[in-house]
């Protein structure tokens, strides 16, 4: 069908609340302070391969089946499909019409035919400046007011698709206004949408990072710390191969599992929640005492023994974490005390509790193997005058470790003055950083892609998205 | 007809809406035309457009202004055939 064989249909948009427009926006960017917007007209702009296409897509599937239209400028239907195979339903689903060869005047008939008969409550205009371009200033203001006129008359919302980064006549027509962008983050690239306008909706967050993966449009809200009381008994995890597995799905396959005798090293920047830290400290713990390992945990500066103990013990039951798990607060006054040290401990003397508590605990390992995970802040909390001293221990327990068959893991913080010779020691490293209030993770050795970290499923395991 | 919806719609606009109507060849009906405009752009939109081609017709023929006085309610079916018969005359 061409764009002015495209019939009159009966029917009418808006018939109920969950008709309105701002509605089906906000299903789509699963923004909730677009539920509020009266947002009849809207501008996704960017430059080329920002995703534009996929989001205006993706609100169009919104509109619901045969209710959308997509005005395309750029491409042919066929080869739309193909580069986004994703939305082929959705392009199969609703009108496409193809005006790359219609004037302007035609295309302004077009779509006086669609909203008419107010049967269409969203008509995508990819692109609209490839059209508008056409035209001189006066000329494009008016025929943008009269699309305006047309929308608001007939209740159909319209999405305009730019390449025009900078600010056009529509910038001040439309009710909202989006721009995708992509940006490098330690050489790796990451998408952010923004939020630039939304006329009448309060806008507490105007940046977000989402992903394509898998040709649809994910975006990810702020980092939000988990409920572990919903956590259920979690499966252990087979060995994989001759690798420990990390306990989660996601980590191991990011990882792909701890070889014995190597150390993982976590670097993460001071505004990374510890909850998110968590979830790569819990899941290799767990499984560890799943599958009749032990553990040492030397937890994260300001964590409550009290709350780990029961969360470690309600995935692994009170008896495992009382026999095979040793956690040794070394803030904690009483620890050394136990460990008969004297007031003043030094590194070295950590060390002995350490490797003595090792040994203990790989009696009671039924393979004689101990996973230990340790916060290197917390230690040089502790020892802050006698860095070197640190360094050096850290530095034994690890080549110690490496003709073990024992697995290491560091928690790192970015500014921390022994960072690059311990992670020039280590076998792994990994990266954590909030963007827009997302906790995004990569891998530095080995090199893998970026990765949103949630809790999605469980509260104790991450849940990975690639950004892509 | 053109003129008026011009100043509005622009070029592209104005003949848009005389194709959508299929009136792009002889002079339409005005309630005809106030029907087919007010299903496109609603009562408002409507009003403007008609007030605006009004307007560029007493222009062009120096009639008075006073026809769009906005105190006054404003039938451009009457408006238009008015100017019509001041035209044959």
């Amino acid at each position: 069908m061409t764009p002015l064989q495209l019939e009159h249909q009966k029917g009418t948009a808006g018939s109920g609340a969950e008709d309105l427009i701002e509605t089906r926006i906000a299903s789509v960017l699963g923004l909730k302070q677009f539920m509020q917007g009266p947002i009849r007209a809207l501008l996704i702009k960017g430059l080329a391969g920002t995703g534009k296409t996929t989001v205006a897509l993706e609100i169009l599937k919104a509109a619901g089946k045969g209710k959308g239209a997509y005005v395309s400028s750029r491409v042919p239907k066929e080869l739309l499909e193909t580069h986004i195979p994703a939305m082929k339903e959705t392009l199969h689903n609703q009108e496409f019409l193809d005006i790359r060869l219609e004037d302007a005047s035609s295309v302004l008939d077009l779509v006086m035919q669609l909203t008419e008969p107010k049967k269409f409550r969203t008509i995508v205009f990819d692109s609209w400046d490839g059209l508008a371009k056409e035209l001189d200033q006066r000329e494009r203001l008016r025929a943008e007011k009269t699309l305006m006129a047309l929308a608001h008359n007939s209740g159909a919302q319209l999405v305009f698709v730019s390449e025009e980064p900078g600010a056009t006549t529509i910038d001040y027509l439309v009710d909202g206004i989006l721009e995708l962008v992509t940006v490098e983050e330690q050489d790796r690239t990451v998408r952010e949408f923004i939020i630039h306008k939304l006329r009448g909706t309060k806008i507490p967050q105007r940046k977000y990072i989402f992903t394509l993966l898998d040709g649809k449009f994910t975006f990810f809200g702020p980092y939000t710390i988990p409920d572990y009381s919903k956590m259920s008994k979690i499966a252990q995890r087979p060995d994989i191969g001759e690798s420990y597995s990390f306990g989660s799905g996601a980590l191991d396959r990011l990882f792909g599992g701890m070889i014995p005798g190597s150390t993982l090293s976590i670097e993460y920047d001071e505004n990374v929640p510890y909850s998110a830290l968590r979830a790569i400290e819990y899941p290799p713990i767990i499984n560890f005492l799943s599958r009749g390992r032990s553990a040492i945990l030397l937890p994260l500066p300001g964590a409550n023994d009290e709350i780990i103990n029961s969360i470690l013990a309600r995935a692994v039951g009170k008896n495992v974490v009382s026999e095979r798990l040793r956690i040794l607060n070394i803030l904690r006054t009483s620890d050394l005390k136990t460990a008969s040290l004297p007031k003043e401990a030094t590194p070295q003397e950590i060390h002995e509790i350490v490797a003595n508590e090792t040994t203990e605990l790989r009696k009671k390992s039924v393979d004689k193997t101990v996973l230990l995970v340790k916060s290197v802040s917390a230690l040089e909390n502790l020892f802050a005058s006698d860095l070197d001293s640190l360094l050096e221990v850290t530095s034994q327990e690890i080549i110690t470790l490496q003709q073990s068959h024992d697995a290491h893991i560091l928690f790192l913080p970015k500014d921390s003055p022994i960072r690059s010779r311990i992670l020039s020691m280590s076998s792994s490293y990994a990266k954590l950083f909030v963007r827009d209030g997302t906790v995004l993770m990569f891998g530095v050795k080995p090199h893998t892609g970026i990765y949103a970290l949630q809790h999605l499923e469980d509260p104790i395991a991450p849940s990975l998205t690639q950004l892509v | 007809m053109h003129g008026g919806l011009d100043k509005v719609l622009g070029q592209s606009g104005a003949e848009a809406v005389l194709m959508h109507m299929k009136m792009t060849d002889n002079l339409p009906d005005p309630a005809e035309f106030h029907k087919k405009l007010l299903a496109l752009f609603g009562v408002q939109g409507t009003l403007s457009l008609e007030r605006a081609i009004v307007k560029d017709l007493a222009v062009r023929l120096r009639w008075s202004l006073t026809v769009l006085k906005m105190e006054e309610s404003f039938d451009f079916s009457a408006t238009m055939r008015a100017i019509e018969k001041g035209v044959k005359a």
